[in-house]
């Protein structure tokens, strides 16, 4: 066994308990599935945290109506595969009033379209604990994130409020009004992400395979032309390149890289020399300084 | 139960283990005062292990210029800063986790607040750290400070230390300078329980010594920071530790499958092995070590594991399975070490929970006994304790629960103390001493209540904070004195 092999054990193990901790802690948990491969590792450990028994809580899927087709493709099918319970929820206000990945400013559609979708779904279902695939290597915000997030009334995140979490004591205690996000994978990397699956043998979404798809470019960035509502600018043509995607979200807000990794080996080998972090395909991300956090405190994941 | 003989069989046997088991994922915390440099020292780390992406690269060297801080410089401090209201006032606030790998470890560090206001901060942050890498800066040494971080490091149950000494180029690289130092933290850190400690002459600005070895400093033969972190055994594991299990969950599926879900904390377990739920003093043996990949022939520390058991013990979530001959105390009186997080003061008439492994059983009274002061770091007698205190307290539970003392066991040996009000985590805490409670509980339970105390043993007491928390006190030791002579007593103050 090599040390990194050990290290994905030690990871695993600890994800694991923080899993059966929120379980036996917590009233109605919902596990946040957006069907990433964050999404996908952080299934496949609640699975194992409670086998022979499945998993004692549903799936959530914030659907925006945006996302690529070939991940709601996905989505069916585990939870077929695997006879999970899903719930999908749509901000059908938001959808009534027009707002869209095009016409609207991404921190604006953002907010509306998944902030304020997941905080319908979260009040409507009664659950007072949301697991997430967010890692603390992923921006500097999340950098310090608890395993255990306490939200205030309204889903707000307080940085400066956070409950210490000392060793692996998780306390679920909750005050007046308050729930709580989960993030058993806080301490991966998204090297490690993809060692595990390719360790595990999980499967993910083909997006994440660098395949000939048609694109355009745009501020430098490869945005994947996944229906007819793409709006395009004047001039613009389609073009087929070889691309992936090291991160999956809403279609025109996230971006392809050019790639030529068509299998797990060649994407590991990748991410680990990666001279760009993973989010700076998020155009959400760098509408603004601090934009995280902004949306965090609102109630974002 | 006789603690001593655990404690003694127990530190005789400590021997590392090799490192590829432990040695995968180190994780480090880093802490100083405001201004030590210890952003600079991170970023330079990351800066030059190439854990630094080109976006984070491009973001940081626009904003050095912007803000100027070091005219030309790169300043390495803003790889860290990440919330906004850190970025504004330019100090940390909250701990910060970053990731990095060698071809051979992973690293975690864990990033703790300089600032004395959040020194619980601190607290959460050096819990989860297997070394600590203290900064002080060359010019100043040891501060009050850093006697506190090297407190609560020690509390908290870190054995290894680097004593980073940074700012060299500020003094001169001076060999004489940086041995006082040296030598004047030795000596303070004496009274901790460290087995290693490392001091190493670097200057965070330029490099040297950190993973690039100083040709200024050619004085200087020991290790360079990325050097020592990637030779460090991490934890030193006790070879034969008796085996704990503290049950998360009871698992029931189809096929009548029953199993108990657990982290292992200590110690192994084959298919087999005798076992007991310290609690009841029930007894079985182990079937099956059931995991979704297959059975296992062992579990070891650190094994997110179900187990399934000849026989029914009817235990739930809070229960500690152990081997037999060398078992948890099942304790209902308690002294322990902790370090006062919550803003809100400790306050005797308040209701506490004793979160242990699993378990949260409710506190009946708890009283301070000694703060320590962090100029002579001796233990000095007090009744109170508030915010970023570390305070010698005796609990005394509403009922029993499985334990050990932190020396000998440490994740069945601390704890976190719980508000009953708002769920806050108001204190965390180490278990120094313990005592099994009277023999099962009767019919004739003895209540000492308020009334009859104020009547006598408390007449002399008035209503001022100090006398109703002499009162608690009081109550507490009068409980414990009827509990060691086998009276089961209630305390309801
Ligand atoms: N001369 C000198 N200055 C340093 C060194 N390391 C850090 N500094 C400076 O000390 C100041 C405080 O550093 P910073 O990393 O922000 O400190 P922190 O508050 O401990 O995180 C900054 O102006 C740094 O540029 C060093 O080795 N030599």
């Amino acid at each position: 066994m090599t040390a990194l092999t050990s290290h994905l054990k030690l990871l695993e193990a600890e994800s694991i308990h923080i899993f059966r901790e929120a379980a036996a802690q917590f009233r109605s948990p919902v596990l946040l599935y957006s069907i990433g491969k964050d999404s996908t590792v952080l299934l496949h450990l609640a699975r194992k945290a409670f086998w022979p028994a499945k998993p004692p809580f549903p799936l959530l899927h914030i659907d925006t109506t945006w996302k690529f087709h070939d991940m709601i493709a996905f989505r069916d099918r585990t939870v077929r595969d695997l006879g999970l319970d899903l719930i999908v929820h749509t901000n059908h206000e938001g959808l009534a009033r027009g707002i869209n990945p095009f016409d609207h400013p991404p921190s604006v559609y953002t907010n509306i379209m998944k902030t304020q979708g997941l905080r319908q779904a979260l009040d409507a279902g009664g659950f007072d604990a949301a697991f997430g695939g967010a890692r603390r290597d992923e921006e500097a915000s999340r950098a310090k994130e608890r395993v255990f997030s306490f939200r205030a009334a309204g889903h707000r995140w307080e940085p400066r409020r956070q409950r210490p979490e000392m060793w692996t004591l998780l306390n679920g205690r909750l005050g007046k009004g308050e729930t709580v996000r989960i993030f058993p994978l806080s301490n991966w990397t998204e090297g490690d992400v993809w060692r595990y699956i390719a360790q595990e043998k999980l499967d993910v979404v083909p997006l994440y395979f660098a395949a000939m798809r048609k694109v355009v470019e745009r501020d430098g960035q490869l945005i994947m032309v996944d229906d007819d509502r793409m709006q395009f600018l004047p001039g613009e043509q389609p073009v087929m390149r070889k691309v992936r995607f090291r991160t999956l979200g809403c279609w025109p807000l996230t971006a392809a890289i050019a790639s030529d990794a068509a299998d797990l080996d060649a994407i590991i080998e990748e991410t680990l020399k990666a001279k760009v972090s993973e989010r700076a395909g998020r155009l959400i991300d760098h509408d603004q300084a601090g934009a995280m956090e902004m949306k965090k405190r609102e109630g974002y994941f | 139960m006789r603690l001593a003989a655990l404690s003694e069989d127990v530190l005789t046997k400590v021997l590392p283990v090799p490192a590829t088991h432990t040695g995968a994922m180190v994780k480090l915390l880093t802490c100083g005062s405001v201004d030590d440099g210890k952003s600079t020292l991170i970023g330079r780390l990351l800066w030059d292990s190439s854990a630094v992406t080109q976006d984070q690269q491009a973001a940081v060297l626009h904003a050095s210029h912007n803000r100027a801080v070091n005219g030309e410089r790169i300043d390495f401090s803003l790889l860290l800063d990440g919330l906004q209201a850190e970025r504004e006032q330019g100090i940390t606030i909250d701990i910060a986790w970053r990731y990095f790998e060698t071809p051979n470890r992973r690293f975690v560090i864990i990033d703790a607040p300089g600032h004395e206001q959040y020194t619980r901060n601190m607290a959460t942050g050096a819990s989860h750290a297997d070394i600590a890498i203290l900064l002080v800066d060359a010019r100043h040494g040891a501060k009050r400070q850093t006697r506190r971080h090297a407190a609560i490091c020690d509390l908290v149950g870190i054995k290894k230390v680097v004593l980073a000494v940074n700012k060299m180029d500020l003094i001169g690289w001076s060999e004489p300078h940086f041995r006082t130092i040296e030598e004047e933290f030795r000596k303070l850190a004496l009274s901790f329980g460290f087995t290693e400690i490392v001091t190493i002459p670097v200057a965070a600005l330029t490099g040297d010594n950190v993973a690039r070895r100083s040709s200024t400093m050619a004085w200087y033969d020991g290790p360079t920071l990325l050097d020592y972190l990637e030779e460090v055994e991490p934890r030193a594991e006790p070879l034969d530790a008796p085996f704990r299990m503290p049950v998360q969950l009871v698992l029931r599926a189809s096929g009548d499958f029953r199993g108990y879900a657990g982290t292992v904390t200590s110690g192994t377990i084959r298919p087999g092995d005798r076992i007991v739920d310290a609690r009841s003093g029930l007894g079985t043996t182990v079937r099956r070590i059931a995991t979704m990949d297959g059975d296992l022939a062992s579990a070891g520390k650190g094994d997110a594991v179900t187990l399934v058991l000849d026989t029914d013990l009817d235990i739930s979530r809070g229960a500690v399975l152990s081997e037999v001959p060398r078992r948890p105390i099942n304790a209902d009186v308690l002294e322990a070490r902790l370090v006062w997080l919550d803003e809100t003061s400790f306050d005797p008439e308040m209701g506490y929970l004793l979160r242990t492994a699993t378990d949260l059983t409710p506190v009946t009274s708890m009283s301070v006994q000694a703060l320590i002061d962090f100029e002579s770091l001796a233990a000095t007698p007090a009744h109170a304790c508030a915010v970023n205190d570390i305070a010698d307290c005796r609990i005394l539970l509403g009922r029993s629960t499985a334990l050990d003392l932190f020396r000998d066991l440490p994740a069945t040996g601390n704890f976190v103390l719980v508000s009953a009000i708002d769920g806050a985590t108001v204190a965390g805490g180490v278990i120094t001493w313990a005592q099994s409670g009277a023999p099962s509980v009767g019919d004739n339970v003895f209540v000492l209540d308020r009334a009859l105390l104020a009547r006598g043993l408390c007449s002399d007491l008035g209503d001022s904070p100090t006398d109703r928390a002499e009162f608690h006190r009081r109550a507490q030791e009068a409980a414990i004195l009827l509990r060691s002579v086998g009276v089961p007593v209630l305390v309801e103050i």
